[in-house]
């Protein structure tokens, strides 16, 4: 399918906070506890739909081990928004929030927006971490912030489109270049080009991907 | 004797059939992952297929092509000849045993065949007891809490690592923890687990915990150590061998900036467990374990080859993100079996090459990024380098010299071997490692031109 923009996301966290899960709820609108496991990197996409206008996100899902941290370093290139994932269940994934803030900071470009999510908001029953720590965390930080929960989907949705509005308004503001693909930002095939090499003009569907 | 053998895997077999079984179900205590006896981990449980397969992705249909009766009987009693003089093989007949692997080893005999392959046997014949003493440790709670996160997240889809807390989930923690006493520095890895969980899928806990010791430290040293260093390093040799093989594939990569380490890490890690069908997984390991990573080399070229390897195919890949969604889901068109087999044995990269790739690659980095931790010349190239640096280990432990490329190395050791004609200069220690097992070590091996 045809989209004005797509835009580049990466998931981090501690193992085991339900990176893949969010993905999953967000990408296939299901929860599937039993999976295997990431190593390296996953790949999801939708489409959504922000001011009327089409919007692939592509999202990246990596592996949350400390020892694939030199490589999860890579995937931050081109990224245009991060979802940085804690367990509300298991508090040490919360401390660790500051290293990965930090590794996304250094890695990625400067306007990536990077959306603080505490999951599994369902398992309230054994809350280690306080809804008002991660919101003032994200605070200090200057993050946007959500509790989730992948397994009900309670604000999954909202916490991929707020993000994805979040960039909307600084490409409006004219604070991304649209035009580098390292800012995480690629504009759709059906904008009229003068590109006449690729063939079948009719529906140009190219670069869709498919039918995410 | 063989009818002996046979009945015993077949009684084995058989014994793991009923345990998983019965620990079905038992699936989600939690509630969420079963919805009815004719669901496992959400997805609707088809006939088990003849790998043990409920379902996912790698669930193989029937109709596949099957080795003819006689022929599969004919190959068991090759295997079951090798079995009976195996060092004679490999000192002798090495390349007739490569080719036999090439071939498919006998499902009833793989298990006995990877373990003579990587050497496995003789470390657990040398350390008997040794795997329930590192049971018996209590580990470091930081690896086992990583560890039982991850037990069941191994082939979630395969009826031994379905059931939570089954019997090969116990059996995945069993040895996944004992590596981590074993090898203290390296702890465990992620990448670790599905690899273990294959070589479960095999043979028993014990058996398969020295298997992965040897693919850790023979086959693919430091690619589970901390930093991930080595398996960076072949990201830059694999890019480099494209070049050579596939100049069309490595341009298109090269183009939309994907480095290797975005599409192979999961495949060189995994040794492409969770990538191939099935039967595609295990042609691949037989011919891994017999020729060293040479192999996982060559499936990654195959595999970019076919996806990328010509202009029709890149057409719809005009940037990154299509490459990259494509590289992750590769057509299973591309892997068929004896297609994906033929491919691999036909690509003219050999271990030379890789070494002396590896040798360009370990310079470049030095310069852009410094000293190694790792040593990536440690690295042995399936059997037959391993016999090799068993004999010249077991021959240097007994006191005598010996004989390597001609020039003889004065005993005992630490010693060093060198010589004009030498291309390697090795330093070799026969010693108990820090978890008092006995480990042949190569201390130092560097390459010179």
């Amino acid at each position: 399918m045809a989209y004005a923009y797509l835009f580049k996301y990466i998931i981090i966290g501690d193992t085991g906070v339900g990176k893949s899960c969010l993905l999953l709820q967000f990408t296939d609108k299901r929860f599937q506890p039993v999976h295997d496991l990431t190593i390296g990197v996953e790949f999801g996409a939708r489409m959504i739909t922000i001011d009327g206008k089409q919007i692939k996100l592509q999202i990246w899902d990596t592996a949350g081990q400390e020892s694939f941290r030199s490589i999860t370093r890579s995937y931050y290139r081109g990224a245009a928004g991060a979802l940085l994932v804690y367990d509300i269940t298991r508090r040490d994934t919360f401390n660790h929030l500051t290293t990965w803030l930090e590794d996304a900071r250094q890695h990625s470009n400067s306007n990536m927006v990077i959306m603080l999510i505490g999951n599994k908001s369902d398992l309230e029953s054994r809350r280690e971490v306080k809804k008002e720590e991660g919101e003032a965390f994200a605070r200090e930080h200057g993050l946007i912030f959500m509790e989730t929960s992948a397994k009900t989907a309670s604000n999954v949705e909202e916490a991929f489109i707020n993000t994805a509005k979040e960039i909307y308004e600084k490409i409006q503001e004219g604070v991304f270049d649209i035009n580098n693909e390292a800012n995480g930002i690629k504009i759709g095939p059906q904008h009229p080009t003068t590109n006449s090499t690729l063939s079948g003009s009719q529906g140009g569907q190219h670069a869709g991907g498919g039918c995410c | 004797w063989y009818t002996r053998l046979l009945h015993k895997q077949r009684t084995q077999e058989e014994n793991l059939m009923s345990g998983t079984l019965e620990s079905l179900s038992g699936l989600g205590e939690d509630g969420s992952s079963v919805g009815s006896d004719s669901e496992v981990n959400g997805m609707s449980v088809r006939r088990i297929d003849k790998y043990g397969f409920l379902g996912g992705n790698q669930y193989s249909e029937t109709g596949e092509k099957e080795v003819r009766v006689e022929v599969a009987r004919q190959r068991e009693v090759k295997w079951l000849d090798m079995f009976c003089n195996w060092d004679k093989w490999i000192k002798h007949r090495f390349q007739k045993v490569k080719l036999r692997c090439r071939k498919g080893i006998p499902s009833s005999l793989r298990a006995k065949a990877w373990q003579l392959l990587s050497n496995s046997q003789e470390l657990l014949d040398a350390n008997p007891g040794k795997f329930e003493e590192l049971e018996r440790e209590p580990g470091e709670a930081k690896w086992l809490d990583i560890i039982e996160k991850d037990l069941h997240r191994q082939f979630p889809f395969h009826e031994m690592f379905a059931a939570r807390g089954g019997h090969g989930q116990q059996d995945l923690f069993r040895i996944l923890k004992a590596y981590t006493i074993y090898r203290p520095d390296e702890g465990y890895c992620q990448a670790q687990a599905p690899v273990a969980a294959v070589l479960l899928m095999h043979m028993p806990a014990e058996q398969a915990f020295w298997c992965l010791v040897q693919i850790c430290e023979k086959y693919l040293p430091g690619y589970y150590s901390a930093g991930l260093e080595a398996i960076q390093l072949d990201g830059e040799i694999f890019f480099s061998l494209l070049r050579r093989t596939c100049p069309m594939a490595y341009r298109h990569l090269k183009k939309f900036k994907i480095d290797p380490i975005l599409y192979m890490t999961e495949w060189f890690m995994c040794i492409f467990s969770r990538t191939l069908p099935w039967a595609s997984v295990l042609r691949v390991w037989d011919m891994f374990f017999c020729e060293g990573v040479k192999i996982v080399f060559r499936v990654g070229l195959v595999l970019l080859k076919q996806i990328l390897g010509s202009v029709d195919k890149l057409r719809e890949l005009q940037g990154m993100y299509e490459t990259m969604e494509r590289l992750r889901n590769i057509s299973p068109d591309a892997i068929r079996e004896e297609i994906l087999v033929q491919e691999i044995i036909i690509l003219p990269v050999t271990e030379s090459l890789i070494e002396r790739e590896c040798n360009v690659q370990v310079r470049k980095w030095r310069e852009s990024r410094g000293e190694l931790t790792h040593q990536p010349a440690r690295r042995l190239h399936g059997t037959r380098a391993i016999f090799d640096y068993k004999r010249r280990a077991a021959s240097i432990s007994s006191g005598g010299s010996f004989s390597f490329l001609g020039s003889s190395i004065p005993a005992p050791g630490p010693l060093r071997a060198s010589s004009k004609t030498l291309t390697q200069k090795i330093e070799l220690k026969v010693c108990r490692n820090s978890s008092g097992a006995i480990e042949y070590v190569n201390m130092k091996s560097n390459y010179s031109t």
